[in-house]
């Protein structure tokens, strides 16, 4: 019966710094596909609510401020949010979408409403490809 | 003299509310007996409310260790419901972080088992070693649990060239400190004199019982759904069953640790042949009227999904039959003729989440003490015939 | 005027207030020796490298409230952690702190204070019982029985391992032994194999890993302590952590050569001393798992007291030939 195996381990970790790190006055990097907040790039927004219908946890709120300038307003309830991702999958504005997650993870507040952010914009046309040139039909003889 | 001990809902050997009341007499359980319940969260309910595409998000936080598990298990029921399949790197991509979140899933299961048994030193190296395996599924989803990797129809997230050198160089740390701790764990005297013919659950009994996973072929049994039912990925990757004969928590322990070690081999064979291509097809929004169960491997055992859909966006129904919910019956049959200092690892050896199992509802009369197990569609009746009873309220506010 | 005095020694030093604050230095060192050996931090930010951390903890637990179970006794429940505290307080002042002189070592010291010392820290496993019971809850009284089970198994084979060196030593006085060994100290090395028998005795008597089933927080919540809350589970902790001062300074006066040299560097010699034993205490508490109750028993009776019985033959048989 072998006594005490772990003995030369635990007397190596003696001397080795130890595995923790010291938040929160020493901070690990994140790494690059970091899944933080979600933000919007207000120029590029179209505004064909993908996101708003995708969002698993209901956390987009696109509403019209005026119609006629084709004013939108996109709130963002950062206090529902499961920071999936999806809005960003879903957005299909190229190359860039308007939807992005940042790296910001320490996003605690006192009351919850604090977490709400909002753009106000113009939505940006959509970008069409120019049709090709077809050459005109003639009108088919009605029969 | 026989006494009622209650363990849980609140006890600091359970991660989670369930309540097992034990008829102890001096040191051993004569009797036991199980409550669920205390985490329902009436998730197949709102799972019928939202699209296929929320719903990958919903079904993945049924659980935080195997969230993967659900998600794909629920992902490979709609595709096939969608008749649409993934292509061959988004599949080798899916299953992949399947085996990553399996050896998460066993190291933290090794450190839990240190910990229920008083061995916190043991405890602690396996979670730090597992801090590799949690950075590296950071590195390849964007978080440390609930991964969202799967979309319908594929993966949503590519790995490229660095990274794979990066995952190959986590996997050549972690094999050698399991293969330190599978030496060394299971020569520890103290620690084996705890394992060791505790929780004997015989393999006529584990077949009776239904029971699923490590528990089941730590009894003999060799029942692995990647084996028996091989989809996607794993008829054509090599790998054997680990199963032992001793029937115990050891035997589940050794099972386990065998596991890591087949889920390395296969992570390197996905990775050195991983196809190329694209990472996923193009879903479509509504699913045909059909139903379907579909099977997975979970690290806790054989994970279950039934999907009905209707023709619509919504599913008509989601059913989840979580690994942990087939094992409770071999649980308190494990627990009767124990010690009491051994309940906390009889429950642990058999990898407990309750809150993957919570789905049905016991109903206690607190007046008369009777109780009644209630089926999913009359509670839906009863609840309708209330809502209908009551006064409407007006002016509410919500608490959004 | 020699009442002051008396009153200054029970007080500051070496009574209650130097037991405060070497018990809690103690707790710290143990706790962080036990971190690093487990590649952690331990207590960081409470004063420096963490020393005022069980200090810190004290204070909180003194200001929370206070709850007695309604179905409790409530005298014995709230006297058991003051009467706890004042036995193992005055098992600290029979202690060699003193002085190197027989005559004159320790507060108190007379011929037989070893077994005086012995007894006064078995009372504190009496104390945990009661406590235990008192509470009239089931897992309390649960971690109350396992407490006296355990004592049947560690109290015989300690006996027999702390006696061996005074049977050597021909006295019966603390002091007097570590004197004598500090004469002749290669007669040390005979009792080594003592000084592991009641090093591992001394962790069952302590209640900590492999042996910390009374309180065992998986299987039986708090065990015996279940159902104290504030100043009585201060007292009870500080209990603890005297009681772990008062064996470390018992093995290192009785098996590694007693504190001489004068007031100052017998001090410095007790620090020293005490925090070996403290370490080896620590390493045994990192190494292993806990045993259940019945391993405890049939461990002790089958191998502890074998080897003190060995270890009491050498002895006798090395005075023999001295003689």
């Amino acid at each position: 019966m072998k006594v005490a195996v772990f003995l030369p381990e635990l007397l190596r970790h003696l001397f080795k710094k130890p595995a923790t790190v010291d938040y929160p006055f020493k901070k690990l990097q994140v790494p690059e596909g970091f899944r933080g907040t979600p933000f919007l790039h207000p120029d590029i927004c179209i505004a064909c609510r993908a996101c708003e219908r995708d969002c698993p946890a209901e956390a987009i709120e696109i509403t019209s401020v005026n119609d006629a300038e084709k004013k939108f307003k996109m709130v963002i309830h950062n206090d529902r949010c499961v920071h999936c991702a999806q809005c960003v999958d879903s957005c299909p504005t190229n190359p860039v979408k308007a939807m992005e997650m940042d790296h910001l993870y320490e996003i605690a507040a006192f009351d919850r409403h604090a977490l709400k952010r909002d753009w106000v914009f113009v939505r940006a046309m959509p970008k069409k490809e120019p049709k090709p040139a077809v050459p005109a039909v003639p009108a088919t003889p009605a029969e | 003299m026989k006494f009622n001990l209650p363990i849980g809902p609140q006890h600091p050997a359970l991660k989670e509310p369930i309540s097992l009341r034990m008829t102890v007499e001096g040191e051993v359980i004569r009797d036991a007996d199980l409550r669920l319940g205390y985490n329902h969260r009436g998730l197949e309910k709102l799972a019928e409310e939202k699209n296929w595409t929320q719903n990958i998000y919903l079904v993945e936080r049924i659980c935080g260790i195997c969230s993967h598990s659900h998600s794909t298990c629920y992902v490979q029921g709609v595709e096939k419901l969608m008749e649409i399949e993934p292509p061959k790197r988004g599949a080798y991509i899916r299953y992949l972080v399947s085996e990553l979140e399996r050896i998460h899933s066993h190291l933290l299961w090794l450190g839990v088992a240190g910990h229920e048994a008083g061995f916190d030193s043991f405890f602690m190296y396996t979670w730090r070693d597992r801090e590799v395996v949690m950075d590296l599924l950071e590195m390849i989803s964007g978080n440390r649990v609930h991964y969202a990797m799967n979309t319908l129809g594929g993966v949503r997230r590519d790995l490229d060239g660095t990274l794979i050198r990066k995952i190959l160089d986590g996997l050549v740390v972690l094999k050698q400190r399991t293969e330190y701790y599978f030496k060394l764990g299971a020569s520890e005297p103290t620690f084996v004199g705890r394992l060791a013919g505790v929780g004997y659950l015989s393999k006529e009994k584990a077949i009776a019982l239904s029971a699923v996973g490590p528990m089941a072929r730590a009894s003999g049994i060799t029942a692995d759904v990647r084996k028996d039912d091989p989809h996607a990925v794993y008829d054509e990757v090599p790998f054997d069953v680990c199963s032992a004969d001793s029937c115990d928590v050891l035997g589940r322990t050794v099972v386990r640790i065998k596991e890591l070690f087949e889920s390395y081999k296969i992570c390197e064979f996905l990775l050195k042949n991983l196809p190329a291509g694209d990472i996923a097809v193009k879903a479509p929004k509504k699913a045909k009227p059909n139903e379907v169960v579909s099977r997975y491997e979970a690290p806790r055992g054989e994970n279950i999904h039934y999907i009905k859909s209707n023709g619509t966006d919504k599913p008509e129904r989601l059913k989840v039959r979580a690994p942990t919910l087939a094992n409770y019956p071999a649980a308190i049959e494990m627990l009767k003729n124990g010690f009491i200092a051994d309940i906390p690892l009889i429950f642990a050896a058999i990898d407990p989440c309750i809150c993957c199992a919570e789905r049905t509802v016991e109903l206690v009369n607190a007046r008369s003490g009777e109780e009644r197990i209630v089926r999913f569609s009359e509670l839906r009746k009863l609840a309708g015939e209330r809502f209908e009873k009551s006064p409407v309220k007006r002016n509410v506010e919500w608490p959004f | 005027m020699a009442v002051l005095k008396t009153i200054l020694y029970l007080l500051v030093y070496p009574g209650l207030l130097f037991l405060f604050v070497y018990g809690t230095f103690c707790e710290w060192f143990d706790r962080k020796v036990y971190a690093r050996l487990q590649n952690r931090m331990g207590p960081t930010h409470t004063g420096r490298w963490g020393i005022l951390q069980p200090v810190a903890d004290f204070f909180k637990l003194m200001a929370k409230e206070d709850v007695v179970p309604t179905a409790a006794d409530k005298t014995l429940f709230t006297l058991l952690p003051i009467v706890g505290l004042a036995i193992v307080a005055t098992a600290g002042l029979l202690l060699p702190l003193w002085s190197p002189n027989p005559e004159a070592a320790g507060l108190v010291s007379f011929s037989g204070d070893l077994i005086v010392l012995l007894y006064l820290l078995s009372l504190p496993t009496l104390i945990f019982f009661l406590a235990g019971w008192s509470s009239t809850n089931l897992f309390s009284t649960i971690g109350g029985t396992r407490v006296l089970t355990m004592l049947f198994g560690y109290e015989v084979p300690l006996f027999m391992a702390v006696l061996s060196p005074a049977i050597l030593a021909n006295s019966w006085r603390i002091a007097e032994i570590g004197a004598f060994y500090r004469a002749k100290p290669l007669l040390l090395l005979p009792n080594i194999i003592g000084f592991f028998v009641a090093l591992i005795c001394v962790q069952a008597k302590l209640e900590r890993t492999p042996f910390d089933i009374p309180h065992a927080e998986t299987e039986i919540v708090g065990g015996t302590f279940t159902e104290y809350s504030g100043k009585k589970l201060a007292f009870f902790r500080l209990m603890i952590d005297i009681e772990l001062v008062v064996s470390s300074g018992l093995i290192a006066a009785i098996f590694l050569g007693g504190f001489g040299g004068g007031a100052v560097l017998g001090f410095i010699q007790f620090v020293l001393k005490t925090l070996a034993v403290i370490f080896l205490l620590s390493l045994i508490r990192a190494l292993t798992s806990r045993i259940r109750v019945d391993q405890v028993v049939s461990f002790a009776w089958r191998t502890m007291a074998p080897l003190a019985v060995l270890q009491l033959l050498i002895v006798i048989v090395i005075k023999g030939l001295i003689q």
